[in-house]
């Protein structure tokens, strides 16, 4: 099995350690998180990632076969994650694949599951898409570490850049970290030092030590607390691991951990080892690359961009602070009519394109008539994806559950489509004239459920034509 | 052409304002009780054969279905026909188009229009800034009145230079006129640093370029010209009147320096009145924000494209100016209780063109006055009316 290519996403947001002890009346507080900001989740960081990887391939969507997604905690309890994933990356109604969750070791489930895919032949392009935004319970002595983010890789059976090898796992039926039924946030482990000494530092040593007698020139290794990372590099003589700084800068991305450390090190030709722990098991892969993966170069700055936040605003954004009595319902609840017909429109970014004028129409559900001409002729087209502001407005009076400020823009994409979507941010920099490209977001958590679709972010200015 | 085979002889507010202790029905009463007290030569209101009442939003005061029988018994006229008419923000101006159309018509002699809106019973939360998680639930998340009209004040800055202190000029000007109108919600001058100084609502307006939520209830009289002289002998006419619609969402207009509904509707009433905009001696307009007013007077044809921001600071629509604009104080300062301004704004029209507005009285050169609306989602529903003194 071939790795074609692969991509990363980080949260917009970055939580000072320092700033979440202080809370909690504890001194120091190392290093920082990165969590996700009120419109972001496991869903919007797996579709981002997983558009980069896609991109990096050179392929169209249309040709994956299927989608294999690792996650801790999927967006819906009970519902259609994968489905919502699926038709946000723009695959085929056809496409395949797996949900896996449930622990942090969905990640290498999905992974191996894909692998096992492409081995059999029963899909020849497999995209694995890995994400976390756990929710750590207020308090607990992992919320300082308990970071976002998400890694996607393109499996093809050959002629890839980089080739998966040996695989190991352990597993052991001990209760660490956990969520119980029916709870919002994640649990600490019951007792640190007895997860260290008999559950953590013996699997690692298992698998590592299976993986070690190989030539391995890179390590992706857990590192839950911010210390025990160090720990398993020394047991295993691995120096510093290549996802020492995915650690760094993102702190315990969960699911996503193993190949979010890895994609980085895919960079240069060289035998990568990374290891995904949770749930009472641990699977070590091996990738061999022959040469650089697409992708992986631009890994390193995708996880370095990232905006200061508060404890508060954290709180704010994962529903652990909300506000006092009730919040104004959507005027169209998530599971109705108006989102079932539009679902593929607001997912796909879809536009009626006028046969007769060229007008572009959107969303197309709700024009039957051309607004330009009044014709009823049209072919569904997807939308531009880059645009710049035309005018826009920041909201600042709004009732929960609003935020303010809330910039919203009539964005002119290079089309000629014109759409109005929210803005990502504070607004303060957005002007006339802004470029921006428009990225999936969550709109709303409502009835237990989120919404999504896309919204408008500033490109950087290095990156603007 | 002119058309004048409608009168209007009597009409009448309540004093607009948080009328916490007001129910819905007294309200209506109340402007009912007003305009028949302003009948020169008196009115039996058993005469009224219909009555066109114009509510915009009934949830605001937990009448979510509401539809014409609530009007006739609060009036003690239970049993007269009566319909709602519910068009957006113009909907009282529209109530009075329906109205004018009936007697036109020849089906009804004796019209009653009544607008009345409780704002102000449900929570600002609650009430209309809800609207932010109403319609598309994508394309307009987040969606309050003033994010209708806001990108227009940044493109029209943008493409105009049109400054802040200009959008203040209107809120300063209205205002003054409202605290010579005894009627207004706000009774208060201001300047035009107070309006700069006020918290951001929807960036680039702010608090004092945003009108007020506010109670109220206007009722007009409108008869079959021929009989006017029954009830007044200084009538004033329907002149002619223009409707006009937009597409509902932002994202599918043009222009963002520019209402097209308003632009339609008004060329319409002028056609039917004929008259150009050189001969309205006043006019009361849509100034539900600042930038409002100011796209309102361009695109009435009472200034250049681009020129509405420089002609409002420079005083051109002050009391004194070329075109007295919002002589009561507007919805910025009078107050916009949706279904009665239409209603309002007309009987400020009515106050002019007779010379009974007092301190705030103009010059009424040519006897037109003008009144526009516009509103509804993405602004797509206006209605202009012109009435006049001339009876030919």
């Amino acid at each position: 099995m071939h790795v074609l290519a692969v991509g990363a996403a980080a949260p917009a947001f970055r939580l000072p350690a320092a700033e979440v002890a202080a809370a909690w009346g504890r001194k120091g507080g190392r290093g920082q998180a990165a969590v996700c900001g009120a419109d972001e989740d496991v869903l919007t960081l797996a579709a981002e990632a997983a558009g980069r990887a896609i991109g990096a391939s050179g392929l169209q969507t249309d040709i994956v076969d299927g989608l294999w997604w690792g996650t801790s905690r999927p967006p819906f309890a009970e519902g259609p994650s994968h489905a919502v994933l699926a038709a946000a990356i723009g695959l085929s109604t056809k496409s395949g694949g797996a949900l896996c969750s449930g622990s942090a070791h969905a990640g290498m489930e999905a992974l191996l599951g894909a692998a096992d895919a492409v081995g059999s032949g029963s899909a020849r392009v497999a995209l694995v898409v890995v994400s976390d935004a756990v929710v750590p319970g207020a308090g607990t002595a992992f919320e300082e570490r308990c970071g976002a983010g998400a890694a996607a890789i393109v499996l093809v059976a050959d002629n890839g850049p980089a080739s998966l090898g040996a695989r190991v796992t352990r597993t052991h039926p001990y209760l660490g970290r956990y969520r119980g039924d029916g709870e919002a946030a994640t649990r600490d482990l019951y007792d640190a030092r007895l997860f260290r000494e008999e559950v953590f530092l013996p699997t690692m040593r298992d698998v590592g030590e299976q993986l070690a007698t190989l030539d391995i020139g890179a390590w992706s290794l857990p590192d839950p607390d911010g210390r025990l990372g160090t720990t398993v590099a020394k047991q295993l003589d691995a120096g510093t691991p290549a996802s020492s700084a995915v650690f760094t800068q993102l702190g315990d991305t969960g699911a996503a951990a193993a190949l979010l450390g890895a994609a980085g090190a895919l960079d240069a030709s060289g035998t990568v080892a990374m290891i995904g722990y949770g749930g009472g098991r641990a699977t070590g892969l091996v990738i061999t690359a022959e040469r650089a993966v697409p992708g992986a170069a631009s890994v390193a700055a995708i996880l370095a961009d990232g905006q200061p936040t508060t404890y508060a605003a954290t709180l704010r954004a994962r529903n652990q602070l909300v506000p006092n009595g009730e919040t104004v319902p959507m005027g169209v609840p998530p599971e109705s009519a108006q989102l079932v017909r539009g679902a593929d429109e607001i997912l796909g970014l879809l536009g009626a394109r006028c046969v007769d004028c060229g007008t572009i129409n959107t969303p197309p559900s709700i024009h039957p008539h051309c607004i330009s001409c009044g014709s009823a002729k049209f072919v569904l087209t997807p939308i531009a994806r880059r645009g710049v502001v035309h005018t826009f407005v920041i909201n600042h009076t709004m009732p929960a559950p609003f935020v303010a400020p809330l910039p919203l823009a009539i964005v002119d994409l290079v089309d000629g489509a014109r759409v109005m979507l929210q803005v990502v941010g504070s607004g303060a920099d957005l002007r006339v004239g802004t470029e921006v490209e428009l990225v999936l977001r969550r709109y709303i958590h409502e009835r237990g459920v989120p919404v999504y679709g896309y919204k408008a972010r500033a490109v950087p200015n290095e990156e603007s034509a | 052409m002119s058309w004048n085979r409608v009168a209007v002889v009597g009409a009448g507010l309540i004093k607009f304002g948080e009328l916490f202790e007001q129910s819905y029905e007294q309200m209506a009463s109340g402007a009912f009780d007003a305009a028949v007290a302003s009948v020169d030569k008196g009115f039996d209101p058993s005469t009224v054969e219909t009555a066109f009442v114009a509510t915009q939003r009934g949830s605001l005061w937990g009448q979510e279905g509401i539809g014409g029988n609530t009007i006739p018994t609060a009036l003690g006229l239970a049993g007269i026909a009566c319909t709602r008419v519910e068009n957006a923000c113009p909907s009282g101006s529209d109530a009075f188009r329906v109205g004018a159309m009936a007697v036109a018509s020849g089906v009804y002699d004796v019209v009653l229009v009544i607008g009345v809106e409780k704002m102000r019973d449900k929570s600002s939360d609650e009430g209309l800034l809800s609207r932010a998680a109403s319609g598309h639930p994508i394309f307009n998340r987040g969606e309050t009145a003033p994010v209708l009209f806001a990108p227009f004040a940044t493109r029209h800055m943008h493409e105009y230079g049109t400054t802040r202190e200009m959008l203040a000029s209107v809120a300063v000007k209205n205002h003054y006129n409202g605290a010579r109108d005894p009627f207004a919600h706000f009774q208060n001058e201001i300047t035009i640093d107070d309006v700069l100084k006020s918290v951001p609502v929807c960036h680039p307006l702010h608090l004092l370029d945003c009108c007020p939520q506010t109670d109220g209830a206007a009722a007009m009289l409108l008869v079959n010209a021929l009989r006017a002289r029954e009830f007044t002998d200084d009538p004033v006419y329907v002149a002619g009147f223009g409707v006009a619609t937009d597409h509902p969402y932002l994202h599918e207009k043009g222009s963002f320096t520019s209402l097209k509904a308003t632009t339609l509707a008004a060329e319409r009433a002028y056609s039917m009145a004929g008259v150009d905009p050189s001969q309205i001696d006043m006019a009361e307009v849509h100034d539900c924000f600042t930038i409002t007013e100011i796209l309102d007077i361009e695109d009435l044809g009472f200034f250049d494209k681009g020129k509405g921001g420089v002609a409002s600071i420079e005083g051109e629509t002050s009391l004194t100016g070329s075109i007295p604009v919002n002589t009561s104080g507007g919805l910025l300062a009078k107050g916009h209780p949706i279904g009665a301004t239409g209603v309002a704004q007309l009987t400020e029209c009515w106050w002019q063109l007779r010379g009974e507005a007092g301190e705030r009285q103009v010059e009424m050169r040519n006897g037109y006055a003008l009144q526009h609306n516009v509103g509804g989602r993405g602004s797509g529903v206006s209605v202009v009316n012109i009435l006049t003194t001339h009876r030919t």
